[in-house]
């Protein structure tokens, strides 16, 4: 995988995340999103809605279970977008 | 119309009408399922519950996140003559951890002889074993997925049950403090719905069409929507949490696409539409047919609904739709609904603090705006008392009390908190209101609970979940919500804390802890030194003079 591309799902998580925040954060791979960031349940499917329609991409139920980190996040929304343009048309 | 039937015989009546259910889930794929077809689906799945040697009245605690898929479970248990117990899916309860201990709680309290999942939520729920609270006496029942409850036989009806029979045992949380199920029986359940279907209520009527994305496994809506549908029998179309939550335009695209004319939600559905549905999507959208938008389930501010209905406006909404409403799961679901749109009472704010008492400002003095919730149902009595149980004049605060049909049978093999919340045929709700020319109005709680967007919270919950907390040495912890007529509960934690720390990275840690737990944001924290939280002689936290003191501020002296 190229590198933009790897930068470009990590940039626009995180800047999204910084727009849904009610207060300053600074988002890393290791920030987890309700202990650190304060997210709370509701926040988290915002995000998941605004991921979606951003990249393009359906997260399955069973992986908002297990989503904690904003690195998790990253790499959910990169492997989905890959997914999706492996995908023949 | 007879409405006075048990859930079993309202699903056979719907099969014979042409209406039906839509399913929209997570992903936005969509089933519809005309009642017919979920009476034979149900059937299918009666039988396969009965082969495996389930008998009447034996509990079966379903967990399933997809809509449709809970829909078929539930009716399959109740075809099957059992009793349904809805747990809450993994995706709302907060953390792992969390949700399989709430489960557990639950399945355990229930004495559930099965529980229905999906194979992605039967490797979360864990079995208990690792559960230092729960230990040996945890005896986790066989788990079934729901796939495999298909029969090549299936019953040729519903089971038939007595309208006495228990019919649901609704949890009004996961609290692992005291899980409290809420026994229904189908006279309770078909007493309400007929109280909702009828002209006290939303006043059903031909051609409506339920449009919901509540959840299934709290009251508001299973029996508000689903049932109500069901015994009408009319069109609904039921929704994901999820969907609604990731994306809140899916609810009122719903609602357009599909001609809805009764949907209900919390106060907070309402607020999040306003402030994520973009402008340029309110065009597109008709809300011409929406005639009852409920409200309930949590304190009512008048201000969201004003400015939904401005902002909706251009969609056709009408603000005359707007019916407020007031229930709690011991009393089914709902024991009052106003007609007429939103009404506000605007009362003296001092003299509702200092006199409990409702009377109209005069010009000047501060004031509190309580919305008004309307009438009861027929066959149905409310009474406002005060603490020693004697009735209280109009515009006087008291406790709200309810009887009738809809009351619970009580709390599932819980004697002594039954005794405490039911006397003499009364519920007493534990919330307090007041009565004006015949309407209720509601604006506070007796009891410790905690309501932040619909959902309950129980404090001691969130105590305990404190009471490890690594670097902090606590000697007391007291979790309460101060409540607001007008704005959401304000959460607050008070602790003592021996010297050494230091105090934000206390609060942050007390913060992180109960975001991690409970999924809550906690409004404010206060460190006190040990001795400070006041106890009864047996050494329990009272909670109720720890807040009062906190607000005179007598804590701290």
């Amino acid at each position: 995988m190229a590198n933009s591309n790897a930068d470009r799902f990590e940039g626009d998580t995180i800047e999204i995340l910084k727009r849904l925040s009610r207060r300053p954060i600074e988002p890393s791979p290791d920030k987890e999103l309700m202990a650190d960031l304060g997210f709370d349940s509701l926040q988290i499917l915002e995000l998941v809605g605004e991921l979606e329609d951003h990249f393009n991409i359906a997260v399955p139920l069973n992986s908002l279970t297990h989503i904690r980190t904003v690195g998790q996040i990253v790499s959910e929304v990169r492997m989905l977008a890959s997914a999706e343009s492996e995908t023949p048309p | 119309m007879n409405r006075r039937i048990t859930i079993g015989d309202a699903l056979t009546a719907a099969a014979g009408s042409p209406f039906g259910l839509r399913f929209i889930e997570h992903d936005g794929r969509t089933l519809h399922v005309p009642y017919a077809a979920l009476m034979t689906e149900a059937c299918g799945i009666a039988a396969s519950l009965l082969d495996r040697g389930l008998s009447n009245g034996d509990r079966v605690a379903l967990v399933i996140p997809e809509v449709s898929g809970f829909v078929h479970a539930f009716f399959g248990i109740v075809a099957a003559g059992l009793v349904p117990v809805p747990l809450c899916p993994p995706a709302q309860a907060g953390d792992i951890a969390t949700f399989a201990k709430q489960s557990q709680h639950i399945i355990q309290a229930s004495r559930a002889s099965a529980v229905i999942t999906t194979s992605d939520v039967a490797s979360l729920l864990g079995d208990g074993r690792n559960d230092a609270d729960a230990g040996a006496l945890y005896r986790h029942p066989p788990t079934v997925l729901l796939d495999e409850l298909q029969s090549d036989s299936p019953l040729p009806a519903p089971v038939l049950v007595s309208l006495d029979s228990t019919a649901l045992l609704q949890f009004t949380s996961g609290s692992t403090a005291l899980p409290k199920g809420v026994s229904l029986t189908h006279g309770n359940i078909a007493g309400n719905v007929e109280g909702i279907l009828g002209p006290a209520g939303l006043d059903a009527r031909d051609g409506d069409v339920a449009v919901s994305w509540l959840p299934l496994y709290h009251d508001m809506g299973l029996i508000g929507m689903l049932l109500s549908s069901l015994y009408a029998p009319a069109d609904a179309v039921l929704m994901s949490p999820v969907l609604f939550l990731k994306r809140p335009s899916a609810w009122l695209d719903a609602i357009s696409t599909y001609r809805g004319t009764v949907s209900f939600a919390p106060n907070f559905a309402y607020e999040l539409c306003r402030r994520r549905v973009k402008s340029s999507q309110v065009e597109s959208l008709d809300l011409s047919r929406w005639r009852v938008a409920g409200c309930g389930a949590e304190p009512i501010r008048p201000e969201t609904l004003q400015q939904f209905a401005e902002y909706f406006a251009p969609a056709g909404f009408r603000s005359s739709s707007f019916l407020p409403s007031y229930g709690l799961a011991e009393h089914s679901l709902a024991v009052t609904f106003a007609h007429g749109g939103l009404h506000v009472d605007i009362v003296d704010a001092e003299r509702l603090v200092r006199e409990s008492r409702a009377v109209p400002v005069v010009n000047g003095s501060a004031s509190v705006r309580v919305v008004r919730c309307g009438r009861g149902f027929p066959d149905h009595a409310i009474r406002i008392v005060d603490e020693t149980f004697h009735d209280l004049p109009e515009r006087h605060v008291g406790q709200i009390l309810a009887a009738g049909p809809s009351v619970m049978q009580g709390y599932y093999e819980q004697p002594e908190a039954t005794a405490a919340t039911l006397r003499d045929g009364w519920l007493l709700t534990g919330d307090l209101g007041y009565m004006a020319d015949g309407s209720l109005y509601v604006c506070g709680r007796t009891k410790d609970l905690i309501i932040r967007q619909g959902r309950k919270y129980y404090p001691p919950d969130i105590e305990s979940s404190l009471a490890d907390l690594q670097g902090v040495a606590l000697s007391g912890v007291v979790v309460f919500a101060v409540n607001h007529v007008e704005r959401p509960d304000q959460v607050v934690a008070v602790l003592e804390t021996r010297a050494g720390g230091r105090a934000e990275e206390i609060e942050e840690a007390v913060r992180r802890r109960i975001r991690e737990t409970a999924g809550l944001e906690i409004d404010r924290v206060v460190l006190t030194p040990p001795g400070t939280i006041p106890r009864t002689t047996s050494g329990k936290v009272r909670r109720s003079e720890t807040r009062d003191r906190l607000e005179a501020g007598t804590l701290v002296r």
